[in-house]
């Protein structure tokens, strides 16, 4: 998986072209992860709140 | 504000995932709507003078550590915040960077489109300029993802719902205030 997207000038050279799209992915994986952990850690191990 | 990111991120992100709209228009007018909202957001705590009311002191260092020890010892922390917890205080500063960093960089990338106050003109900055530009825009805009997906899975947890209606009512209750927050570190008049 790329980070970052690059395309090339016309004199051949690399030019950056922003961040990736296949990380939108990513960064929505670790807010479902994040997520059902903490709902997990509140069901399973969390005192009850007053 | 909360608007106008929902829509930023739909009309920034929608497009990739296949669903293709012309979205350029939408998503500038609601960066520059978001860019009003977050300068009078900033006037208006400066007209207030609440603007400590976010300040990270050590009341909120020993906040943490309480927190912690007390998730370890799994039993319930007993010191209360004053207005905002230091949780609500990291997300605050989190999504300040955040939507700054996006603010700042959509202002730059608006030079590269035409709108009704000027014409394009993309030569503003080199290629390499401009790539860091969207860098920064688009990691900002991808952290917004996580950071919005959190912030409305705690704002519709049931034991938070009484913040998510002061969050969009602008009160709580004398018995929420009493039983979440110090009142020596929240003087409230009334």
């Amino acid at each position: 998986m790329e980070l970052f997207r690059v395309s090339r000038d016309v004199y051949g050279r690399e030019v950056l072209q922003g961040m990736s799209w296949d990380l939108l992915w990513v960064f929505i994986g670790i807010g479902c992860v994040m997520i059902v952990a903490h709902a997990a850690y509140r069901m399973l191990f969390a005192p009850k709140q007053r | 504000m909360a608007v106008c990111v929902l829509v930023l991120l739909g009309t920034a992100f929608l497009p990739i995932v296949g669903l293709q709209f012309p979205w350029v228009a939408v998503h500038w007018m609601a960066g520059v709507v978001l860019a009003v909202a977050v300068l009078f957001h900033i006037v208006s705590v400066l007209a207030r003078g609440t603007w400590g009311s976010m300040w990270i002191g050590r009341a909120d260092l020993a906040d943490i550590v309480e927190v912690a020890g007390a998730a370890l010892r799994r039993t319930l922390p007993t010191r209360k915040p004053g207005k905002y917890s230091v949780a609500q205080k990291l997300i605050h500063h989190a999504f300040t960077l955040v939507v700054l960093t996006t603010l700042v960089t959509g202002g730059f990338l608006l030079l590269r489109i035409d709108t009704p106050w000027w014409q394009r003109n993309p030569y503003v900055f080199g290629d390499a300029t401009w790539g860091i530009v969207y860098v920064l825009h688009g990691i900002a805009a991808l952290m917004l993802v996580t950071m919005v997906m959190m912030h409305v899975y705690f704002a519709l947890r049931p034991e938070k719902l009484k913040f998510t209606r002061a969050m969009i009512l602008g009160w709580i209750t004398r018995r929420e205030f009493d039983e979440h927050h110090d009142k020596e570190r929240w003087q409230v008049d009334r």
